[in-house]
């Protein structure tokens, strides 16, 4: 790689990429973790007593986490629900990105991705408080739904975990609507209709031939997906209630409410670690290696 | 196994395009049936609206008597072999063969007995666990139509299947799905541009163009009595003249082309003294001297001549008239005659009324300057 950027840029702006890409990497990635990580293992101390005899390593950070039941709880709720938001957004986004790929007119495909990407100007917050307004006990979906007659009275949309998962949906259904639709596009038609022609129905053809074929799309999408998912801060705050708490909402608490960063750096250490966990798993579950993703 | 195919007044239309002018047409169980044309000319979706993959705008298809115009692509007795093949890249050579099997819930045991035979029938046999990508082209071929031959449909769809191959390959397969299709009595129905593969396959073929079908015929009928123009020209070569009708005694016409003699030929449609009519004389056709004692040959000076082994194929400016194409036996042209066939030289070409055909009509035939200007312009 060295090589090619020389030759492309010559010595010295070779040398200035490299060393941005190192500086980048180190000073904005690599250090602020390991600091994060250095002070996960040790108590959270005034600055006076720093580097005294107090300042030692220790797990007691991890161990508040493990012998806190309400946080346990909160931690494996948010992993389930970051599930279920993956697995909602699988299933409303792949019929979407099929109809863009194969069904749609290129005229009609894109009109369809400008009207998916145009909301995704405003910015993450005000869409948000868009779904807080429709969701309001008063407001426009309880109306709509009353005046419809289909309920008796408004619905506490904000109450449980509804608001919650739709707004996630909202939110991050075109970082897996997009390597749904690379992947489809990039299947010769012809096998679909090779399928339907010796005799296969529409389910079938989408499991033995669509969807095999999508699948480091579906992968990428699913792992995007569960990661803003799980790292959501807004969503959560916003539309969810006080029983829908999201694990990233506690680290917050810790660093600011707290003021206890060494937790709160703990805390964050095993959302990271449970993370990294998911993506692998999802990765050994649908048999595709970076390789694939990075396509 | 009733594999007949009727397409009664099926026309389709793309918004304002017509892609297929209104059409009847009967296939027989059993048959090699061709579509030959230039691409565009409604060939392709003809073939889609017999698999299904198009509802015609008008008219319907049947396929062994029973109506299909409404019947989904999965759920018609055909099976299409695509241009690109379309095999299952994911899948081994069993998996793509057994994959129609399998959508019909056939046993696995039964599934693979029967890919067996396919294989055989293919000469492929024992290569069913390679994964798809291994094959090379004509291996990939020989699947896909065992793949389609799987689900017995009374009819095999055949898209230009042998355009990829290289034309080693595709002489032999020539010969190879004309066998297969004897095997296995199957109605085939199969695309092509390519003159050559509809001629050497087909029990009959319909030359299409502008989405209609010009003439239906058997190979041998379609190279001797051409009915129009597009015919007389896509299907072999043609020397073509136009002119007007002189006289007619039986089915013999007499034509004036402006030419040093009248031009005499045969005409399956009835004609008028006066009218405008169209004379076609292959190149083949042409004889060095006189070939027929009632058609005074034409003289010419020859501007090019190619050996080409059993054929000499000369280009013959005409006495006051066009440049034509002759193709004449190299044992002809050679020593025995007494005038030398040489670029420059004059000669006289024969021709036998019995072969040339007058179709009604003319021509429009570019003059030289036209032809310039076209080639500036291109």
């Amino acid at each position: 790689m060295w090589q090619q950027l020389r030759r492309r840029f010559g010595g010295p702006l070779a040398v200035a990429i490299v060393s941005l890409m190192g500086i980048w990497l180190i000073a904005m990635v690599l250090l602020p973790q390991w600091q994060m990580i250095d002070y996960s293992f040790h108590p959270s101390l005034l600055p006076a007593e720093r580097g005294g005899v107090k300042d030692v390593w220790t797990l007691a950070n991890y161990a508040t986490f493990f012998d806190n039941d309400i946080h346990l709880a909160i931690f494996f709720k948010t992993i389930w629900s970051s599930v279920l938001v993956t697995a909602l957004t699988l299933l409303v986004s792949y019929p979407l990105a099929y109809y863009l790929a194969k069904v749609a007119t290129p005229g009609q495909a894109a009109l369809c991705l400008l009207l998916l990407i145009i909301p995704f100007w405003i910015n993450e917050i005000l869409r948000t408080f868009a779904w807080y307004i429709i969701f309001a006990f008063r407001g426009p979906l309880n109306e709509l739904l009353l005046a419809l007659g289909w309920i008796d009275r408004p619905i506490r949309f904000l109450n449980g975990d509804t608001g919650v998962l739709v707004g996630m949906v909202y939110a991050y259904i075109l970082f897996m609507v997009f390597p749904l639709y690379n992947a489809i596009e990039s299947l010769d038609t012809n096998q679909i209709r090779a399928a339907r022609d010796l005799g296969a129905g529409w389910g079938r053809t989408h499991r033995r031939i669509v969807i095999p074929h999508a699948k480091p799309g579906i992968a990428t999408g699913c792992i995007m997906t569960f990661m803003l998912a799980a790292g959501s801060y807004a969503v959560p705050a916003l539309l969810g209630s006080p029983g829908s708490r999201w694990f990233t909402q506690i680290i917050y608490n810790w660093f600011f409410e707290g003021g206890d960063w060494n937790q709160g750096a703990a805390y964050a250490f095993l959302l990271l670690v449970l993370c990294i966990a998911f993506v692998s798993i999802i990765m050994r579950v649908f048999k595709v290696g970076l390789g694939d993703i990075a396509k | 196994m009733d594999g007949r195919v009727s397409l009664s007044q099926v026309a389709m239309r793309f918004g304002d395009f017509t892609a297929i002018q209104p059409t009847s047409l009967e296939i027989e169980s059993g048959e090699f049936f061709s579509f030959l044309g230039p691409s565009g000319c409604g060939k392709t979706t003809l073939l889609n609206m017999i698999s299904g993959f198009l509802t015609p705008s008008e008219g319907s298809v049947a396929i062994g008597g029973t109506d299909m115009t409404r019947v989904p692509v999965n759920r018609r007795p055909t099976a299409m072999i695509f241009q690109n093949l379309a095999l299952f890249p994911l899948m081994s050579v069993y998996q793509n063969i057994e994959f129609g099997l399998e959508v019909r819930g056939i046993d696995r045991q039964k599934r693979r007995r029967r890919a067996d035979e396919l294989l055989e029938l293919v000469a492929l046999g024992g290569s069913g666990d390679k994964p798809v990508a291994e094959l090379s082209g004509g291996q990939k071929q020989r699947i896909a139509i065992a793949r389609a031959l799987a689900v017995e449909p009374r009819v095999l769809l055949l898209d230009e299947p042998l355009s990829a191959l290289d034309l080693k390959l595709r002489q032999h397969m020539r010969t190879e799905l004309k066998a297969i299709q004897r095997k296995t009595g199957i109605t085939f129905i199969y695309i092509t541009h390519d003159q050559g593969e509809a001629l050497t396959m087909s029990d009959r073929v319909a030359v299409m163009s502008e989405g209609r079908i010009q003439q239906v015929a058997d190979p041998m009928t379609l190279y001797r009595h051409p009915q129009t123009d597009f015919v007389a020209n896509f299907v072999g070569e043609n020397n073509r003249f136009p002119g007007r009708v002189m006289a007619i005694e039986g089915d013999e016409v007499t034509l004036d082309a402006g030419l040093s003699a009248p031009l005499r030929g045969h005409s399956m449609t009835p004609l008028e003294p006066g009218d405008s009519a169209t004379l076609y004389i292959r190149p083949e056709q042409w004889r060095l001297g006189a070939a027929d004692d009632r058609c005074l040959p034409l003289a010419g000076v020859i501007q090019t001549e190619h050996f080409e082994g059993a054929w000499l194929t000369l280009e013959v400016e005409l006495n006051q008239g066009p440049m034509i194409r002759a193709q004449v036996p190299q044992m002809a042209a050679g020593a025995d005659t007494q005038v030398p066939l040489r670029v420059g030289s004059a000669c006289r070409l024969g021709y036998s009324s019995r072969q040339a055909v007058v179709l009604a009509g003319a021509v429009h035939e570019p003059t030289s300057e036209e032809v310039v200007d076209v080639a500036a312009t291109a």
